[in-house]
């Protein structure tokens, strides 16, 4: 479990899907969340105040997940933020793309609440090296 | 050749791989490994060293399967890893010393094709990425239960929200089927939907929803075109998903739910044989229902011989149906060939429409050519009776192929008509009415460049349909009329025309109403003398609309004379038939094709023009007291009762004609947007259709003339453009 808040930024263009992952985060210990619909309204949220992991979906309008991620990793401030992508399916050119662009972790839907907040959870500890 | 960069990039690779630790793999490490190696590719690519691409590539492939967690043993993925390494650096370091590798990589690649199941051969990797999405089923953990039912109903209404946002994108995409913007905007929420179901344990519409998804990305990918057909299934799809959907708030609600209606299972077949490029979705017509179409035997005769044929399932339903002496054996085995030819049918091929537009005019030429040789051998002395037979026999061959070669060109009306019904339910769900829609003569042809032209003006007036003939519910039933509405679209052809009516069963015009408007707006001085339909047509004029409220559809006063003005340029007419309180008709006729032109050939001098047939509306021979010359305003003919501007049109082309005044030649009444005018020709020679043919590049905007045409007799005539030539007349 956390054990301090650690705020997380869910990304995906469905609000349903934001609410499942929310919840599942929760059963997890991690309540502060917020929420963004595609990459370019997360990557503003990510500019305007400090979020310590990034969970976001790979296929959203505007900003794709990838293109986010791109541009997390090119930004001075934010290029540490770790960064979960969320796929539908295990595809190898999904995954190698987003491993490549920096990627720390990615997750393949459906996932449990057990398999997402492991994942998560390693990505606080490596914050606090 | 430099070894240098290379040796480097060994090295930056060799210290990264330090930090990896295969079996708990840190996924950023990983990535920095993945640039490296590309950057080691990439430099064996310039410095032409094959032995190191294959090897980069080996090890690209081994991380990557490392990554997707896809190799079970992985102390042996890292210890090839590293040994790949040093045989990496083994090589560059040879080639930098003695300018070549002696050593074999074979058996390192063998190793890695063990391990991954995968041969390295040049930068394909489509192959791995296919096993990839099969291995992943394995890796898959178990979906969770998240019984929490308001996440339940926010899927509910953000589905729903997200299937209708695909009906409206899929019109689009059915306008521009080249548009892959238009592909992701509906492969999206298909592909949310499918991620959110497998969540919630929704395992039908899980499934549905991605094999929809799939079609897409095939779409998307190129690999399948955007059809007809494929636009129908996905809408069907969508569909469907509304009504699992549907069904799922039913149970949510506690209501009963009738499972039966949906045919997922053939939906399913439909979408894999679009997947597997079959452009239709036809073709699985069973013999039975052949023959109830043919009208051989009745629907009832059918289900009887169904019935018995129950008991004995393999038996053929033609077998029963002959034994039973219901029909004749040939009849069943020509109804079987029909099932053949139905999926023959389906081998269509996409031709592009101006190797068509090509095909129609050497056809053209062929006849003219054709005629031409006819001519030439009447006007001999001494015709030969064979050649004279062979002739003729060539002139029914051509103008066979040239029927043939229009008909190329025709497609059904079904298309447009579907797309329109699905306006209606949209545009119905909007202004909270209920609406059905009525389709006939779907099967109707048309040019297919029509199609598209004619697809505006009929939305136009199904909109006005909607959003002002048809009533409200509550009035309908205040009326005694049923509470749903009735929108019948009809097609058919009539005279070398096609006819679309638009029929709505709504409120009828006011022609009160409109007159007063006509009146306010200065448009006439007094409503004397008017018929029905002369009142009704001033709706086609601008800056009148009848609607008491602006809606987001329709009623700004703009719509109708757009409508109007469309239909025209198309060389199409349009009436309304009304009676209040029973409903309007919107009465369209397109020519066929716009390839053809209807048109009235006459003489001027030496010259013979086309005037569009439509635009006609009277020839006459004025007597010398009806001409006027006013002044400021010009020659004027007092003709059908009123004064209009005489054209002469011997004038206006600059020829010599054989006759100079109207009471000598003959004068054509013509219609067009701006008015009627008459114009002043020799003689008419007749009616007659005629090819339409550009003029060619150089001469294609020329006011007052259309294109061209090649008569019978082989010599050329002008098609007039009526609107260009009064704008010639007023020195516009």
């Amino acid at each position: 479990m956390a054990d301090r808040s650690v705020k997380i930024l869910v990304v995906d263009d469905f609000a349903t899907m934001r609410k499942v992952v929310r919840n599942l985060l929760k059963q997890g210990g991690y309540d502060d969340i917020v929420e963004a619909e595609d990459g370019a309204m997360a990557f503003k949220t990510l500019k305007s105040q400090k979020i310590d992991v990034v969970v976001s979906d790979w296929n959203m309008p505007n900003m794709s997940g990838l293109e986010l991620l791109k541009a997390v990793r090119a930004d001075a401030e934010l290029a540490k933020t770790p960064f979960l992508m969320v796929t539908a399916e295990a595809l190898q050119d999904n995954v190698v793309a987003a491993v490549k662009a920096g990627v720390n972790n990615y997750i393949v839907k459906p996932f449990t609440a057990e398999v997402l907040n492991e994942k998560i959870k390693k990505l606080v500890e490596g914050l606090d090296k | 050749m430099n070894y240098d960069a290379m040796l480097s990039l060994l090295d930056e690779l060799a210290q990264e791989y330090l930090f990896l630790d295969c079996k708990n793999i840190d996924i950023p490490t990983a990535g920095k490994l993945l640039n490296n190696l590309e950057s080691i590719i990439n430099e064996s690519q310039k410095i032409k060293t094959p032995q190191l691409n294959s090897c980069g590539m080996g090890l690209s492939q081994i991380l990557e399967k490392i990554i997707l967690d896809m190799i079970k043993d992985k102390n042996q993925a890292a210890d090839l890893l590293e040994e790949g390494i040093r045989l990496m650096q083994q090589i560059a370091d040879s080639f930098k010393n003695t300018g070549k590798y002696d050593g074999s990589i074979q058996e390192f690649m063998g190793k890695l094709v063990a391990i991954t199941g995968v041969a390295i051969s040049g930068s394909d990797s489509s192959v791995a990425a296919e096993s990839a999405e099969t291995n992943v089923t394995e890796v898959k953990e178990e979906p969770l239960q998240v019984q929490d039912e308001s996440l339940m109903r926010d899927f509910i209404a953000e589905g729903l929200e997200y299937i209708e946002e695909i009906e409206v994108n899929i019109l689009n995409l059915e306008n521009e089927p080249e548009n892959k913007e238009y592909i992701n905007t509906i492969f999206r929420p298909f592909h949310s939907i499918k991620g959110v179901a497998s969540f919630l344990n929704l395992e039908k519409i899980r499934s549905l929803a991605h094999s929809l998804e799939n079609l897409l990305d095939k779409a998307r990918n190129g690999e399948i075109s955007v059809t007809a057909p494929l636009i129908d299934v996905v809408l069907d799809g969508s569909d469907a998903l509304k009504t699992l959907i549907g069904q799922l708030r039913d149970t949510l609600e506690g209501k009963k739910v009738d499972e039966s209606a949906l045919d997922i299972p053939a939906l399913k077949t439909r979408i894999t044989r679009i997947e597997q490029g079959f452009d239709s979705d036809m073709g699985d017509k069973k013999v039975g229902e052949i023959l109830v179409d043919e009208g051989i035997i009745s629907k009832d005769k059918l289900d009887e011989a169904l019935q018995i044929n129950k008991g004995t399932p393999d038996k053929k339903i033609g077998q029963t149906l002959i034994e039973e002496g219901i029909v004749k054996p040939k009849q069943v085995s020509q109804a079987l060939r029909k099932q053949v030819e139905q999926v023959t049918d389906l081998t269509t091929i996409r031709v592009d429409t101006t190797k068509l537009d090509d095909l129609i005019d050497m056809v053209g030429e062929l006849v003219i050519t054709q005629s031409m040789i006819q001519q030439d051998l009447k006007n001999q002395l001494n015709p030969d009776k064979q050649l004279t037979r062979d002739i003729s026999q060539f002139f029914r061959i051509t103008s066979t192929l040239q029927q043939v070669s229009m008909t190329l060109r025709m497609i059904p009306i079904k298309q447009t008509f579907q797309r329109m019904s699905r306006l209606v339910r949209d545009l119905a769900k909007n202004a909270g009415k209920n609406i059905s829609v009525e389709l006939i003569g779907e099967d109707t042809e048309i040019d297919r460049n029509m199609v598209d032209e004619i697809y505006n003006p009929l939305v136009h007036m199904i909109r006005n349909s909607v959003d002002h003939g048809l009533e409200s519910p509550e009035d309908r039933i205040q009326l005694g009329k049923s509470e749903k509405g009735l929108i019948q679209l009809k097609a058919y052809h009539r005279g070398g025309n096609v006819v679309i009516e638009i029929t709505d069963d709504g409120k009828g015009l006011d022609k009160n109403k409109i007159l007063q408007k006509a009146l306010k707006n200065g448009m006439i001085s007094s409503a004397e003398g008017l018929t029905d339909s002369e009142i009704y047509k001033f709706i086609f004029l601008p800056g009148l609309s009848t609607a008491e409220k602006v809606t987001d559809v329709s009623g700004r006063g703009v719509g109708m004379d757009v409508v109007r003005r469309a239909v025209e340029k198309l060389r199409g007419k349009i009436e309304i038939e009304s009676t209040v309180g029973v409903g309007t008709t919107f009465i369209t006729r397109f020519p066929l094709t716009l390839a053809i032109i209807d048109g009235m050939i006459v003489k001027v001098g030496t010259e013979s023009y086309i005037l569009p047939t439509l635009s006609i509306r009277q020839a006459l021979r004025p007597s010398q007291e009806a001409y006027t010359n006013i002044v400021g305003r010009g020659e004027m003919l007092d003709a059908m009762g009123r004064l209009m501007p005489l054209i002469r049109l011997y004038e206006i082309f600059n020829i010599e004609p054989r006759h100079r005044e109207p009471w000598d030649g003959i004068v054509v009444v013509v219609d067009s947007e701006s008015g009627s005018k008459c114009l002043l020709v020799d003689k008419i020679i007749g009616k007659a259709e005629v090819v339409v043919k550009s003029l060619g590049e150089g001469l294609k905007s020329i006011k007052g003339v259309a294109g061209g045409a090649i008569l019978g007799d082989g010599r050329i005539g002008l098609i007039i453009d009526i609107e260009g030539l009064f704008e010639l007349s007023e020195g516009r």
